[in-house]
């Protein structure tokens, strides 16, 4: 018999539209965490298969000798696939000419990921090939073709082997921004490589296995791997945690999206505690009539859990549903923008929004449902009867708990979880404290305004403890809402200033110190926007204050003994006489004129080797050895495409005629096929073409910038429905306030302006809090977070409390339009 | 006696201290009789009403119904006694609004895993004049016809004892003099005792007896000759 009544009070109510709030809130949490969990999981996956094009494969193992077979057949036993890649310096001798390559030979699986592209013409567009060098067959790019005036079908001889040039490669989706390989690539065949007898004991070798794979079966052989690997020897690399470009807007974009899923999931289970109270509160009587007609409290007790499962399970399946259909039609609109289809997500979203449905429903409706079901029969007789002896550090215990369980559950972190929680705890007891104070100064104000002010003021007087609680949630709704925002414009802003329009999109390497004027002459005549000529020179680290480092000794000896870290490899060293741009000091001063003999160090490598100002570093140029002091520590930009230094030295210490020059520079792609007669003049200068990378660049930008727009609708959404849960909460004692009124014979323009006006005091209060909490929480982000400058948003001050008002007043005059429009006896009735 | 009291007493903590609404009630109501509890606002007429019924418990002293001590029931046997022998007809009708009227009616048979609720329902309904208006909610009927729909609900779980708080106090005089004669009609048809609680000395004088009521102690009882 019970489980008919459930079911009939939930089909009727459902139908006169009395559970809408808390149906829509749980079906909006449940849609909200679906939607974004789907559309990120599909983006992350199709932004790392995209990413993973610029190392070729998802992983890779550098390794300066060949590995132990048995580590490939592991990476097979795991179901991996693999692709060899051996690259190493050597001459190549053409018809009447040489010139010193890069040779790249790749076994046939090669590249697991991206595309390489082929042309039948130096620096023309090329077009994307699944195949590679046949046998005896050379692929060579452009610059070679420059430098040995080569063309289509003539032999190139490498080592003891003579190869058939038989097309131009374009473009390896692993050539990276490595712009100090000057030399031009020739790819060959892995077969092939033996024969050119290339490959000495001793020779300097770079072994790349390239790994690729789902990623449970990678992560289950890098932790087989790691551990095996010699760290000074070898490297493991995989997109994220390269120094690709691509590698700090991806996990700041990743850390944004947690972030904002996170807020809104909280904002979300708001609207549900809110709407799980009122749906509550509004049968306390229902219990108490039960209960007075003889209904047990078991009884009773089952008919609401019921009642609660049904509407739950009805709001999940509303929201997955609504969650689905929204994901699937965000995903069309963007894959047509993306020209790339973007890879179906598994089940886990499913799991995680039908969770966070059930979890936020039954959590914050537990303790309302068992106060309700202690209402005393007696209430039908005592209207105002609804106590029990439930303490109310329950209802905040379960609240906070289960928004401290979701927390943990976004961001599998209990430690950012914790901080987060503890600061938004303090942020809203601080907020309460604020409000309250805020609402008793109103009204003392409004003792001396207009009638319907002074209504208005005593209107939020009266609700004070009510209107406190609502004013947390409208600015906390409001303060994130603004957040997001101002964090997306950050983002947006700061990307898009690294990738400027015309940022440069070629690098010229290998210029002669003759040639530096020249070739700056041509930039200028030509109107091609350069970065300074950068000289080069090649230089290793040796010891740090006197210790040796570990790559400055053979194996055996390092084995041995211990040594203090070292660079790894050689260094690319320049000289300079002032700061260069995007390069900021953190530490130091900058060389001054009088001073000489010094070297400004990047700020990682500084972290990483343990520098200091005042550190004494020895080099080892040309075969000279020298020792200077750090003067400065420097945070450089990687991610402008300029040409960056680990180590500057002052140009009295390093400079030599025997350094080449580099710079990168901005040419149109309508004016490309201008390369081949401006450099014409520069045989021996070396063009590098990052146009491709940048267009990459650009495109993850742009998909994630579309995924934050996204989650910003959801956080707004979310934000709305907190405001109506609230509105709808007091709807009941507003009532009761307005019949008093409106018998009273107050005109109905006053009673609907005193309405207006106390949301509009209330969202223009709640505004201005929600913009001074943003701006500490921005500035937390910025400066913790997402290593960023921290900045200042002053038009959010303003925006926050117009947005407030508005916002506020308009959700709540509409909420309570229909009362205002009723006249008293209609009022009357509606209370009796 | 269907219900019987001894010296009993309420209490209740203030802030200003205890504050003793009942003093001492001791009384007597035979089977079928008909009572009006009258008095003035505040005089304990409605504390008195909810003790009778069960839905509170004394401070002190003794409430039988049909020869069960209320005071030695918890609030789960409390609620069966009401399930089986008690109806009630409240001043606000206390509808449940998202059920309609014959949902209602069917409400307290239902509680009680009755098979047979709808049928009955639906009889009472008619014999009250609603027949036509099974399915309208609570807010699509009048005052007096949610006081009908109210006597119809109190009388489905065939109660010895019916207990009305200002049954008519919501209506105006007509519909009040309407749902007044339905009441003592059922009352009469169904041979059950009605206990009522009052402002209207018209329809207290329907009454076989009325106890008046002040400040808290019982005055004085009159019966009426009909």
């Amino acid at each position: 018999m019970w489980h008919k009544i459930s079911w009939r009070l939930l089909q009727h109510e459902l139908r006169r539209g009395e559970l809408t709030i808390m149906a829509a809130a749980i079906a909006l949490s449940v849609c909200a965490v679906l939607s974004l969990s789907l559309f990120s999981e599909r983006l992350q996956a199709g932004l790392l298969e995209r990413s993973a094009e610029f190392l070729a494969a998802d992983r890779v193992l550098r390794s300066r000798d060949e590995v132990n077979t048995e580590w490939l057949q592991q990476a097979s036993d795991e179901g991996l696939r693999w692709a060899r890649r051996t690259s190493f310096n050597s001459m190549a001798f053409a018809a009447n000419d040489m010139a010193l390559v890069d040779i790249k030979a790749v076994s046939s699986e090669y590249p697991l990921r991206g595309q390489l592209e082929v042309g039948n013409q130096a620096f023309a567009e090329g077009a994307p090939t699944d195949e590679l060098p046949q046998s005896g067959e050379a692929w060579v790019a452009s610059q070679l073709f420059q430098r040995l005036e080569l063309a289509l079908g003539d032999t190139l001889e490498i080592g003891n082997s003579e190869f058939t040039v038989t097309q131009v490669l374009t473009h390896e989706p692993d050539s990276g921004l490595n712009v100090f390989t000057d030399s031009p690539n020739v790819l060959i065949g892995y077969d092939d490589l033996a024969a050119t007898g290339l490959i000495q004991p001793g020779s300097r070798v770079n072994y790349h296995y390239l790994f690729a794979g789902d990623n449970a079966d990678i992560e289950r052989f890098e932790s087989w791997l790691l551990p095996q690997l010699d760290d000074v020897t070898q490297r493991w690399q995989g997109i994220t945690d390269g120094d690709t470009p691509l590698a700090s807007s991806l996990q700041r974009a990743e850390q944004f999206m947690l972030l904002a899923s996170l807020l809104g999931v909280v904002l979300a289970a708001t609207a549900v505690a809110v709407a799980a109270q009122r749906y509550c509160q509004r049968n306390y009587d229902a219990v108490a009539i039960m209960k007075t007609l003889g209904g047990s409290r078991g009884l009773i007790s089952r008919i609401f859990t019921l009642h609660l499962l049904l509407l739950t399970f009805f709001s999940i399946a509303l929201g997955t549903l609504l969650g689905y259909l929204l994901q699937a039609g965000v995903i069309y609109f963007v894959a047509a923008y993306l020209e790339q289809s973007l890879p179906s997500a598994g089940s886990g979203p499913y799991f995680l929004a039908i969770g966070t449905g059930l979890l936020c429903a039954l959590m914050f409706s537990l303790y309302p449902l068992l106060r309700l079901i202690k209402v005393p029969p007696l209430r039908v007789l005592q209207r105002d009867l609804a106590q029990s002896s439930l303490r109310a550090w329950l209802q905040w215990l379960i609240g906070g708990g289960t928004i401290y369980v979701l927390m943990v559950v976004y961001s599998s972190s209990w430690l950012l979880s914790a901080a987060l929680f503890a600061g938004g705890s303090m942020a809203v007891l601080v907020l309460l404290g604020i409000s309250r104070l805020f609402i008793r100064a109103s009204r003392t104000a409004g003792m001396q305004a207009g009638s319907s002010w002074r209504l208005a003021m005593a209107g939020m007087q009266r609700r004070a403890k009510q209107n406190s609680v609502q004013m947390i949630s409208f600015a906390t709704a409001l303060m994130l809402f603004l957040l997001v925002l101002a964090l997306r414009n950050e983002l947006l802003a700061d990307w898009q200033n690294q990738l400027p329009d015309d940022a440069p999109n070629y690098f010229v390497v290998n210029v002669a110190d003759d040639q530096v004027a020249e070739l700056n002459a041509m930039f200028e005549r030509e109107q091609i926007s350069a970065t300074d000529l950068y000289p080069i020179v090649p230089g290793r680290l040796m010891a740090i204050n006197d210790e040796l480092v570990r790559d400055a000794v053979s194996k055996e000896e390092r084995d041995a003994s211990e040594f203090r870290e070292g660079f790894g490899r050689e260094l690319q060293l320049t000289w300079r006489a002032d700061l260069p741009p995007n390069n900021d000091l953190t530490a130091g001063d900058w060389f001054s004129e009088e001073e000489t003999g010094s070297v400004s160090v990047e700020s990682q490598v500084a972290d990483r080797l343990n520098l200091v100002v005042g550190d004494e570093l020895r080099f080892s140029v040309g075969g000279d050895e020298f020792t200077v002091p750090v003067s400065s520590i420097r945070e450089v930009d990687w991610n402008t495409m300029q040409p960056n230094f680990y180590m500057i030295f002052d140009p009295a210490t390093l400079q030599t005629s025997s350094a080449t020059y580099i710079a990168s520079f901005y040419l149109a792609p309508e004016r490309s096929d201008e390369l081949y007669e401006l450099f014409r003049n520069f045989p021996q200068v070396s063009l590098i073409d990052v146009d491709t990378i940048i267009g990459q660049l650009r495109e993850v930008i742009e998909q994630v910038s579309l995924a934050i727009t996204f989650v910003l609708v959801l956080v707004v959404l979310a934000g709305a429905l907190v405001l109506v849960a609230q509105v709808q909460a007091t709807l009941e004692e507003r009532e009761k306030e307005l019949v008093i009124l409106r018998t009273l014979g107050a005109p109905g323009k006053l009673l609907s302006r005193a309405v207006t006006y106390e949301f509009v005091i209330l969202g223009a209060l709640a505004g201005l809090i929600a913009a001074v909490a943003m701006e500490l929480s921005v500035f937390l982000l910025q400066t913790q977070v997402f290593a960023m400058q921290p900045s200042i948003h002053w038009r959010f001050w303003i925006l926050g409390p117009v947005l407030g008002a508005t916002i506020v007043a308009l959700l709540g005059k509409a909420v309570c339009a229909r009362l205002l429009a009723q006249n008293a006896a209609g009022l009357i009735r509606r209370l009796s | 006696m269907i219900i019987q009291t001894t010296a009993v007493s309420k209490k209740v903590e203030t802030s200003a201290g205890p504050l003793t609404i009942l003093h001492a009630i001791t009384l007597a109501i035979k089977a079928g009789e008909s009572v009006a509890i009258v008095g003035a606002s505040g005089s304990g007429k409605s504390t008195l009403l909810s003790l009778l019924a069960g839905l509170d418990i004394a401070t002190t002293g003794q409430v039988l119904i049909d020869n069960e001590n209320l005071g030695d029931l918890d609030e789960e046997q409390r609620a069966k006694i009401r399930a089986d022998k008690v109806g009630f007809i409240f001043q606000s009708f206390l509808l449940i609004p998202s059920l309609t009227a014959l949902e209602n009616v069917m409400l307290p048979a239902e509680l009680a895993g009755r098979k047979d609720a709808e049928d009955q329902a639906r009889e009472l309904l008619g014999k009250v004049g609603l027949g036509e208006r099974l399915t309208h909610y609570p807010n699509q009927l009048s005052g007096g016809e949610q006081q009908r729909v109210a006597i119809a609900r109190a009388f489905i779980g065939q109660p010895k004892i019916l207990f009305a708080d200002e049954p008519t106090g919501n209506l105006d005089s007509t519909t009040g003099h309407t749902v007044e004669a339905l009441l003592f009609e059922m009352n009469k048809a169904h041979g059950t005792t009605l206990v009522m609680v009052t402002h209207d000395s018209t329809l207290a004088q329907k009454c076989d007896r009325v106890l008046e009521m002040q400040a808290g102690e019982l005055k004085e009882q009159s019966v009426n000759v009909a």
